[in-house]
């Protein structure tokens, strides 16, 4: 079994002003984004549902839809952005 | 000479396009052409004021007419709870929508759907709607967005509180949320630079202006079923809005999707669907509903007019040290315009590290805003890119040198904080940079100007089914509306991936008890996110074809390999066989097994952004003020261009979209809020005779997150069109248009302008 690795969770000045208090860098324990998730959760209950509901990931830089099974690595920067929908 | 091996067989050539022929013979059914037996015609009363409240309706005139068997209002639709629901972009307000489907307390703009009828025939159902008494009492309207967000604007909710503000405004306005993003430090950026220009810009609002209006064709059984023929961009997403407006079940709602004639984002939303389903239901019977199309200017969506105003500081070595702009959007009559892709697009293109945008939603009398090829992104591209040009005359560099010179690369800062993580930009200005067009000499009159674009690309849920036939083609099912080629694409990677001939590839677009939950149609999403569905299925059947392979030669599945289209022992301690074809396995499928199909949802990521850069040509008549478009030659980069010829034309279509919004197309309104130029007689879209030949280069960096290395080719052509025309017209008379269109009466009056010359 893979050891927990530390990951770096970011938000943006909106969603963090709204939710987490402004504070917008985390660190947080998790090998995928259920586990980066549930840490925020733990933190800021409701908080999982609004990051699953508002937002987009970007792991690294490489766009994602927000959703469990995505993997997270050692040192990732996980950064939560608005949806986009276009046309 | 060495030989240059291509990569692949099927994907990157341009094959016949599998709707060519139902198209051009008329085969091919569209909303319109859907019926059944006892059909009735629905009509649309509409509302003739921009702003009014509705004091009572009357329908009793129009239920005792002979023929009408069916009437429905606001009041037959269910209310909704006010609650923005989902991501902040779409920002769903069911309360909203309904409203905007049928008005209640007050009809918000010209043509906002008021009442709706179902009768034998269109006739009767037309003068059924004249019959229907409405009393309004008639309210200032307001258009333009600078005017709706003033202090003592008319408003349109009487209790809306703008959003994103904190502490949030005591007084209600028409302006419905704010949005900020910021990187870096703004001042001290600015306090590097050398040069900055702040500039003022205002968008027209325009209409995709697709040329096959909204259709329908409802049935409700007593049973609670109902069905829905439509023209949409997304039948998954017309079930999903039907069913929640009128209060159904998913699982009671089947939408099929007819071929559709155009869309460009306008038809990610409904307009009909839920009236027709209300008809049928109320009269028993099926209900077809069509909008004409001066409904479809009135009350479809257009996408936003924008005021904004960009200021950017730059090194007198081309180094961008900061970029801000403030962006100010039409939402029309309920709130949801693309501010914010317009915010998170603006300077996506470049390295700069100090950047802020701020926007705002705003609310006025007109149809609500939807989406439109990259919505939100061209709009402030026109401000941006125009500012660039400025800037870049100003410190003597060629605008092209200038843009390469702060290309986003790999790690640059975006302004929603992720980091860049795919190449592509650089290389579409190099690809201009080498166009032997660029540096050619132009004539008097005659002006070059250059401008780049972004677009996210999407991707997210796609699901699609593969079948093995017994006589060796395939089908392949989707649940994505073809609009820009999908079938072609998708049958394309299904040839590729199995190794069959594309001829024997058949894909399909199917309804929504047929495949899993597909999203729409939109967002540059589809040749990735369901791509990656199909190739998953089809590697789901290679694994099914390689297993009946081995019970046919009697070894383990383990043993087989399929290469080439065929199933071949995996090495020689296998066995000595001759390979299989995948038409040899399917015509023993009874006997090993049964058919052979496989299906494959995803919820796709990795989808990498679209780049664009351009540079026209055009001459200015400085007796008339008409511009022609003498040139204009598109790069993008498409990560792989499955099937060139149509990502030429999707680069093609964007460039045309874009120099009908640069130069002609408006809505245009009278004082009291109606529309004056309802039609395409009077709201003028480029034609064939108005255009050069559209010169696409595409520019190929793949997308390591998918199999054949899409990225998305719909939407970011059209971004950079209206700012590069703009840019050639200062180059070719030395003024700088600040507004769209730039129709000839604007461009003489700037020409007439007796002030100094700008860049």
């Amino acid at each position: 079994m893979d050891p927990a690795v530390p990951v770096r969770v970011l938000f943006t000045d909106g969603f963090s002003r709204k939710y987490t208090g402004g504070q917008k860098e985390f660190g947080v324990e998790a090998r995928n984004l259920r586990g980066v998730i549930s840490a925020m959760e733990k933190r800021f209950p409701g908080l999982g549902e609004h990051i699953l509901e508002e937002t987009t990931v970007a792991i690294d830089g490489e766009i994602h839809e927000t959703a469990f099974f995505q993997p997270v690595r050692h040192g990732s920067e996980v950064f939560f952005i608005p949806k986009i929908e276009g046309g | 000479m060495n030989e240059i091996k291509k990569p692949y067989k099927w994907v990157g050539t341009s094959q016949i396009r599998p709707d060519g022929v139902p198209k051009v013979t008329g085969i091919a059914k569209y909303g319109a052409d859907y019926t059944l037996p006892g059909a009735l015609f629905g009509n649309i009363l509409r509302s003739p004021h921009g702003h009014a409240r509705i004091k009572s309706i009357d329908t009793s005139k129009a239920q005792a007419l002979p023929g009408v068997k069916a009437v429905v209002t606001s009041a037959d639709f269910p209310d909704q709870t006010f609650a923005y629901v989902g991501p902040e972009r779409v920002a769903a307000n069911f309360w909203h929508i309904t409203r905007n489907v049928m008005a209640r307390e007050k009809v918000l703009y010209d043509g906002h759907a008021v009442a709706a009828v179902a009768a034998v025939d269109a006739a009767t159902a037309a003068q059924a709607v004249s019959l229907i008494e409405i009393d309004y009492e008639v309210l200032q309207a307001v258009v333009d967005v600078d005017e709706a967000m003033a202090d003592d604007a008319p408003l349109l909710f009487e209790d809306m509180i703008t959003r994103g503000i904190e502490p949030a405004p005591t007084k209600p306005s028409n302006i419905s949320k704010r949005l900020q993003f910021e990187i870096g430090d703004l001042e001290a950026g600015f306090a590097e630079a050398d040069v900055i220009v702040e500039k003022n810009f205002k968008t027209a609002a325009v209409h995709q202006g697709y040329i096959e209006p909204h259709a329908c064709l409802a049935r409700y059984d007593s049973d609670g079923q109902g069905e829905i023929w439509s023209s949409s961009q997304g039948h998954f997403v017309v079930r999903g809005l039907t069913a929640k407006l009128i209060g159904m079940n998913l699982a009671d709602l089947k939408v099929y999707p007819a071929e559709i004639g155009g869309g460009f984002g306008g038809k990610t939303v409904v307009y009909l669907e839920p009236v027709a389903m209300l008809l049928a239901k109320k009269s028993g019977l099926p209900v077809r509903l069509t909008m004409s199309r001066d409904e479809v200017f009135k009350a479809s969506g257009p996408t936003s007019g924008a005021s904004m105003t960009v200021r950017i500081g730059v090194k007198k070595d081309g180094t961008l040290s900061a970029a801000e702009g403030v962006f100010n959007f039409q939402a029309g009559a309920f709130p949801g315009s693309p501010v914010m892709n317009a915010c998170l697009c603006a300077f996506a293109p470049y390295n700069i590290a100090n950047q802020k945008a701020v926007g705002y939603d705003v609310v006025s009398n007109r149809p609500k805003a939807a989406a439109y090829r990259a919505p939100g992104s061209p709009i402030s591209a026109f401000g941006v890119e125009s500012v660039l040009d400025i800037l870049a005359k100003k410190i003597g560099m060629d605008p092209l040198e200038l843009r390469m010179k702060n290309a986003a690369r790999i790690g640059a800062p975006s302004i929603a904080g992720p980091k860049l993580a795919y190449e592509g930009y650089a290389q579409t200005v190099q690809a201009m940079l080498d166009h032997p067009g660029y540096k050619t000499k132009l004539g008097p009159n005659q002006g070059r100007g250059v401008a780049s674009g972004y677009w996210f690309n999407g991707a997210g849920e796609s699901g699609a089914t593969v079948y093995v036939n017994t006589d060796g083609t395939v089908t392949i099912a989707t649940g994505s509306p073809d609009i820009g080629g999908s079938r072609a694409s998708m049958a394309l990677m299904t040839a590729e991936t199995l190794g069959v001939d594309y001829n024997d590839v058949r894909a399909t677009v199917n309804d929504t008890t047929s495949v899993p939950y597909t999203h729409v149609t939109g967002g540059s999403r589809v040749t990735f996110a369901t791509g990656l569905a199909v190739v998953g299925a089809c590697e789901k059947v290679i694994v099914e074809l390689c297993a009946r392979a081995a019970m046919i030669w009697d070894v383990d599945p383990e043993g087989v390999i399929w290469e080439d289209g065929h199933a071949k022992p995996a090495g020689a301690n296998v066995g000595d066989f001759e390979p299989l074809s995948l038409k040899a396995i399917a015509a023993k499928s009874g006997a090993t097994g049964g058919p052979i199909g496989a299906s494959n949802a995803v919820n796709a990521g990795g989808q990498a952004p679209g780049f664009a850069t351009q540079f026209c040509d055009v001459e200015v008549d400085p007796d008339t003020g008409l511009v022609k478009i003498l040139r204009f030659v598109a790069a993008q980069d498409a990560g792989r261009a499955i099937h060139p010829d149509y990502v030429e034309g999707q680069i093609q279509g964007g460039v045309v979209q874009g120099i009908g919004w640069a130069l002609n197309e408006e809505y245009i309104y009278d004082e009291k809020g109606l529309l004056q130029n309802a039609g395409f007689l009077d709201y003028r879209v480029p034609v064939a005779s108005d255009l050069p030949m559209i010169e696409a280069v595409i520019v190929e960096v793949p997308n390591p997150n998918h199999p054949f290395g899409v990225k998305g080719v719909g939407e970011v052509g059209i971004c950079p069109t209206m700012a590069a025309v703009a840019n050639a017209i200062a180059d070719a008379v030395g003024r700088r248009m600040d507004s769209l269109p730039m129709s000839p009466p604007k461009v003489l009056a700037a020409l007439d302008d007796r002030n100094e010359q700008e860049l």
